[in-house]
């Protein structure tokens, strides 16, 4: 069956509920902080395992927040995974669960290790937090978990990108595997891609860390400013690896693809050069630096994850699959329950925000009065 | 049609059933959980019990344990073991439901937002503030559960949805209502087992108020659940209500849950009479373990009830459109199958297994056997609702006679296919599953 053919047919044939580009956009956003969660989650679980492992009391304080503080990015990370996970269904169905299909023993497997991962994590802090020096053991799973299931949806986007070669892998010689076991496709330098940011966003986030507690009078000033240069350190370290990173993935994409002449490519170069030159700026002033290198740190992010879909259109473009051409029912009265619901939740959540952003920079007396 | 992905022995409908009926437990402790907090909060402060407040954080750090690592995983859980035992309902499912799942997920980062930042303000902030918070939790969480259920809901009884293909008029069907007062009523109960859990962790003030408070949220939920699911049960299509007396397995599995009823009742009538001393965590977690069983048979019944649809109405369990859906403009595929051929319909296979032949039979006869039935059958023997078992000792004519041309007078699809596919998936079960009588190429491949 010829390649476009068999991608059309297998769409949903009920069409989607509205514009595709909507769904689109909604997935590029929240994969992009799905994926800043999980760089988070992944670098914040190395550093508070090295810290413990190397001892001293700063290294240990960093240890017991970085624990705690993972517990809640993972959370948040998982979270926020669900929905690009479920727009990209919407629009690249055919992809998406072509992959997942062939593979399904590590889709169940996925999940599975990230929850052991979880309370491996949830372990690890607990006996930090009550002042047990061991629990490494804990924190080292929960690393390998995160990366483990990071190879799995890193393997199973991978599948998914080459419909040219389904037929073959799922019926090698005319007989179906139908085990669930298949693992056919990775590219070490596209995950490196997603992984170093890890070091590179968990120092930017040690660093508003600090930032966040400076204004506190009952806070140790010298441990925040160690902690913010540490972070920084961190950061600049990182960013170096993620350049080199950068080039062998750009230039190891197959050549017809033609990758490197696209726009976005360079924008998003540009804008990793911007938060380049702001982390080698802030090596000076770690603190002050905090609130706008986190921003930018979202947007390069961001940029990443644009990148990431204009490469998908490009791959799946050889095969005339457009997002674009999808058919629609539309369903005006649903998408404004969403719409709305999104507005609104939004607005909700300020308020807890505020009340925690507001407690956790107070002296415990003057919190009380929130 | 995608690969198949096939679950040897236990088979893909266990699978999926495991992880939901568990993934039933974190997520109704954490609906219904935070309503009980709220009270318990409440009177601490009014009536000056500190003790409650370490009950509460108690309680919390475990649901944040307990629920948002067990209970969020598990519900991606379901989505990907029915993405992988059955990615077309799923995708028909998301294609409908998309913004359903999408609001849901807003509610979902409230409730992350609202019960992390109760946990680490307990103290630190007003108890009115804390309070507030608390209660918006409860709140969003019990939202999640009233989206959720329009989904559910359809999935058993599509209603108007079938003629108009409208969002609202699937999502409020006939067993909408019966089913979130159920699953309501039943938070509250799931929430007060694992709060006893809890209190039986306490070393003293406060355990023996909480088990009570337990007992009688626990009671409460019961009794007005089993009020509730009778009232669903009027709601039930005949088919559903047919399946439930002629399959065995089902009716069976609704007296389990009739049982688990009546013994969750008296153990929260104990503990709502101050009797529950007896209570240690590892009773609370074995009643929870009875509670289970007693969520799989219910869940087990609403599964089973529903065949030979997924989507009644419009797709069969083995994922083949067997309805016209003029709303959303997509024809049955049954006629288009038994003419054209369900091979030549499958994107998966080498082009040379399209047409079948005395040399490929067996192999086209595997494919199409395990696209039509490996979604409720194993196949190999000993497997769960194995298909070498069901047909052992049977040749393939038998086969197509006895059973494949009269799959539709049962709760199971018909099959779909030209005559030469059925043949040849009749000659697979029989020579290669069973282990039986090769059948005549000729006849396989001609019918003579």
């Amino acid at each position: 069956m010829e390649i476009s053919a068999m991608l059309s047919q297998l769409r949903d044939p009920m069409g989607v509920p509205f514009f595709p580009v909507v769904f689109q956009v909604l997935m590029v956003l929240t994969f992009a902080l799905h994926i800043f969660m999980v760089n988070i989650v992944l670098g914040g679980s190395f550093m508070a395992i090295w810290s413990r492992l190397k001892g001293g009391d700063y290294n240990i304080r960093l240890s017991k927040t970085l624990a705690k503080a993972t517990t809640v990015n993972l959370s948040v990370a998982i979270l926020l995974g669900i929905a690009p996970l479920l727009f990209v269904q919407v629009i690249y169905d055919p992809f998406w669960y072509s992959a997942t299909l062939m593979s399904g023993w590590w889709s169940m497997l996925f999940l599975l290790i990230i929850m052991l991962g979880f309370l491996a994590l949830y372990v690890f802090y607990l006996k930090g937090r009550n002042g047990a020096s061991g629990g490494g053991i804990f924190g080292w799973f929960t690393l390998g978990a995160v990366l483990f299931a990071g190879v799995i949806m890193h393997m199973l986007a991978m599948q998914s990108l080459h419909p040219e070669e389904w037929v073959k892998w799922y019926a090698p010689g005319g007989v179906m595997d139908t085990s669930g076991w298949a693992f056919n496709a990775f590219s070490i330098e596209r995950f490196l891609h997603f992984i170093v940011p890890a070091f590179i966003n968990t120092g930017i986030f040690m660093m508003l860390y600090a930032w966040y507690f400076k204004p506190r009078s009952d806070m140790d000033g010298a441990y925040l400013d160690w902690v913010a240069g540490t972070g920084a350190k961190l950061t600049l370290y990182a960013f170096f690896v993620q350049i080199a990173v950068g080039f062998w993935f750009l230039l190891g994409l197959p050549a017809d693809l033609a990758f490197i002449y696209n726009p976005w490519v360079w924008v998003a170069a540009t804008l990793a050069l911007a938060a380049f030159g702001m982390v080698v700026k802030a090596q000076k002033d770690p603190i002050g630096s905090a609130p706008l290198l986190g921003l930018l740190s979202v947007v390069a992010v961001l940029g990443m994850s644009i990148t990431r879909e204009v490469l998908r259109m490009t791959y799946v473009g050889v095969y005339e699959y457009s997002i674009y051409d999808y058919p629609m029912s539309m369903d005006w009265g649903s998408t404004a329950l969403f719409l709305a619901t999104f507005v609104a939740g939004l607005v909700v959540i300020a308020y807890p925000i505020g009340i925690a952003f507001k407690a956790g920079r107070m002296n415990a007396e003057a919190a009380k009065e929130l | 049609m995608y690969p198949l992905f096939e679950i040897p022995t236990v088979g893909g409908p266990m699978l999926i059933a495991s992880i939901a009926t568990f993934h039933i437990l974190p997520s109704h402790v954490a609906t219904g959980a935070f309503w009980m907090a709220y009270f318990i909060e409440r009177k601490a402060i009014t009536q000056n019990q500190p003790e409650l407040m370490e009950f509460l954080k108690r309680f919390t750090l475990s649901i944040l344990i307990f629920c948002f690592v067990t209970g969020s995983l598990t519900g991606v859980g379901i989505w990907y073991s029915a993405t992988a035992i059955s990615p077309r309902a799923i995708s028909g499912l998301i294609h409908n439901y998309v913004w359903g799942w999408a609001t849901e997920w807003v509610f979902f980062i409230i409730e992350i937002v609202t019960i992390y930042v109760y946990f680490y303000t307990f103290g630190k902030v007003s108890d009115k503030t804390h309070l507030r918070i608390g209660l918006l939790y409860a709140l969003a969480a019990w939202i999640s559960m009233v989206i959720i259920t329009g989904i559910l809901g359809f999935m058993m009884t599509p209603g108007k949805w079938l003629s108009t293909g409208g969002f609202f008029d699937g999502f409020f069907n006939e067993t909408y209502w019966p089913q979130l007062f159920t699953r309501t009523s039943m938070m509250f109960a799931i929430a007060g087992s694992y709060a006893a859990i809890v209190a039986g962790t306490l070393k003293d003030g406060g355990r023996d108020t909480i088990r009570k408070i337990a007992g009688r949220w626990g009671l409460g939920g019961i009794i007005a659940g089993a009020l509730f699911t009778l009232w669903y049960y009027t709601k039930l299509p005949a088919s559903a209500l047919e399946n439930i007396q002629q399959i065995a397995y089902t009716s069976m599995m609704l007296k389990v849950s009739l049982v688990v009823g009546v013994v969750m009742a008296l153990y929260f009538l104990l503990l709502a009479l101050g009797k529950g001393g007896f209570v240690s965590p590892a009773v609370g977690i074995l009643m929870m373990v009875v509670l289970f069983a007693g969520i799989g048979g219910g869940e087990s019944v609403r599964e089973i009830s529903r065949r030979p649809y997924l989507i009644p109405g419009y797709m069969y369990s083995n994922q083949i459109i067997g309805h016209d859906m003029s709303a959303k403009g997509v024809s049955s595929e049954v006629d288009k199958f038994n003419e054209e051929g369900i091979l030549k319909n499958y994107p998966f296979i080498p082009e040379d297994l399209r047409v079948i032949t005395a040399d490929n039979y067996l192999k086209a006869g595997e494919v199409i056997t395990k696209l039509e039935c490996i979604a409720c059958h194993t196949m190999e023997s000993g497997g769960r609702n194995s298909l070498a078992d069901l047909e052992s000792g049977l040749t393939a004519e038998d086969i197509v006679a006895d059973i494949l041309d009269d799959l539709a007078s049962s709760y199971m699809p018909p099959f779909v296919g030209t005559e030469v596919e059925k043949r040849a998936a009749a000659a697979y079960m029989a020579e290669v599953l069973t282990d039986g009588e090769a059948p005549d190429a000729e006849w396989v491949v001609n019918g003579n």
